[in-house]
């Protein structure tokens, strides 16, 4: 993503505010319709939130792929696919 | 009326009864409104000692409204601020809780930097309830300290402050008039929010609320900071900003590939579809295409014995397919793993419900097609799905959908 700045290198506030916006959007829980200005901090707020249950979500999904390896047939594809998965 | 609260403490045992004076005197005049009060548990949070403090302070105060911070008895827990209603409740629980930090305060320049807070929070919180756009510094009459604590506090709390900008704010309410001033009694209220400023910042209402605001803000980003790996070579708050939404989206991307990974694997579960199964419940219901796609295995374990099973209704390849209603379906136990069965359903299929099921069969993309034999099933999905009845079955598949 660019880093737009002025040309003082100063960063403007319609930038900040594009995308303190885009985060918003990014929110699962941001409201669409006419999505409402939410204030700053709480958006932060949701922010650290969701990061954090995001994490959680990885680490769940991981161990279920990986004990979703050891339950399967070694050597069928699957298993393989699912390696190179948690390889990644 | 509230006070000044620049003339608070010097380190001295007075002062300590002055601060909680003024404390009292703020939090009773004072309207706090929910940013406010957010704020100052939060600054409160700040100081462990404070916390404890805050802790036993608050276990006498008037029960809070349900959705009231949590925050008040735990030391450091900054975060968790949840809804607040400025009611009467919450100010008596800030107000006794600043009491006892602040008398248990050993360091007299804590005392001075809570009073300080306070009387910014205040400050605020109350020129929003008047529409009070300039507060000027003014010393209350009422105080015992004379001009010094001013100067004492310039040195004390934040390193020579501006005296002059002090002095210049304490020439005005030498002019003004004393009934404006503040009185020690909790019982009047003036118009004029009393505040100290800071060196080089404004004293008038918004940009104090502004710099609450800023600091609050300062702090999550900070937080935040943490969380996202790689900010910290960042600075300023657009570059930040660009990394943790990159970091958010490349999250989002990477739970739902896993996601995605999971379901599509998981069906590697063949089963064998007995006609009593299926035949004629498929008939019955109108069998979910996405449940039916869902099972199908993406993975390519296309093995022509394998029974696979097909959307009813056209759908894209099942090899392509997420398998969105997959995991919901395997972990429901929808398939019945019918030991080895010689279910020879073959000629089933065709029969009594068949009709639709064929044409549906027919409809199928990339499916193996239907082998309905004695198949092995998958050894890894035995245990769990052993006991799941034909209705069941159909009746989670229904249900999933």
């Amino acid at each position: 993503m660019s880093s737009r700045r002025s040309s003082r290198g100063a960063i403007s506030d319609e930038e900040i505010n594009e995308l303190i916006s885009k985060l918003q959007s990014l929110l699962p829980n941001s409201r669409r319709r006419g999505s409402s200005q939410a204030s700053t901090t709480k958006l932060l707020k949701e922010t650290c939130n969701y990061i954090k249950s995001l994490h959680r979500e990885v680490d769940d999904l991981s161990d279920r792929l990986s004990d979703l390896m050891s339950t399967m047939d070694h050597n069928s594809p699957g298993a393989e696919i699912v390696r190179s998965i948690l390889r990644s | 009326m509230a006070r000044c609260g620049g003339d608070v403490s010097r380190h001295r045992k007075a002062d300590l009864e002055t601060v909680e004076n003024l404390c009292q005197g703020l939090l009773d005049d004072v309207m706090l409104d929910d940013d406010k009060c957010r704020a100052m548990f939060g600054y409160l949070q700040e100081w462990p000692d404070l916390a404890s403090m805050c802790h036993s302070a608050s276990l006498g105060d008037p029960p809070l409204a349900p959705e009231a911070s949590n925050g008040s008895g735990s030391s450091g827990g900054g975060g968790s601020f949840r809804k607040r209603r400025p009611d009467s409740c919450l100010e008596a629980k800030v107000r006794d809780l600043c009491i006892g930090c602040v008398t248990g305060l050993a360091a007299a320049s804590r005392q001075l930097r809570l009073a300080e807070y306070l009387t910014d929070v205040c400050v605020c919180g109350k020129n929003f309830c008047q529409g009070e756009s300039n507060s000027v510094c003014k010393r209350p009459r009422g105080k015992q300290q004379p001009c010094d604590p001013d100067q004492m506090v310039a040195v004390v709390g934040k390193g020579k402050r501006a005296g002059a900008k002090k002095k210049a704010e304490l020439a005005l309410p030498k002019d003004s008039p004393a009934t404006s001033e503040s009185t020690v009694t909790a019982g009047q209220k003036t118009d004029y929010i009393h505040v100290r400023a800071r060196r080089g910042q404004a004293t008038d209402s918004h940009s104090l609320a502004e710099r609450v605001r800023r600091e609050r803000i300062s702090e999550r980003m900070r937080y935040l900071q943490e969380l996202v790996p790689g900010c910290n070579k960042v600075t300023g708050k657009a570059g930040m900003l660009d990394e943790i939404i990159n970091y958010v989206q490349s999250l989002q991307k990477q739970v739902e590939f896993l996601s995605m990974k999971i379901a599509a694997s998981n069906p590697v579960v063949n089963f064998n579809i007995v006609e009593d199964l299926f035949s004629r419940q498929l008939s019955q219901a109108a069998c979910n295409p996405a449940a039916l796609a869902a099972m199908a295995p993406p993975i390519g374990q296309a093995e022509p014995s394998c029974l696979q099973m097909a959307p009813l209704q056209q759908m894209q390849t099942p090899a392509g397919c997420p398998g969105f209603g997959l995991e919901m379906i395997v972990n429901n136990n929808l398939f019945s793993l019918a030991h080895g069965g010689s279910m020879s359903a073959a000629p089933a299929v065709s029969a009594p419900a068949g009709a639709s099921v064929e044409s549906c069969l027919n409809n199928v993309q990339g499916a193996a097609g239907w082998d309905i034999g004695s198949q092995s099933l998958f050894s890894g999905f035995d245990a769990p799905f052993q006991s799941v009845q034909s209705d069941c079955l159909l009746d989670n598949l229904k249900m999933e959908m």
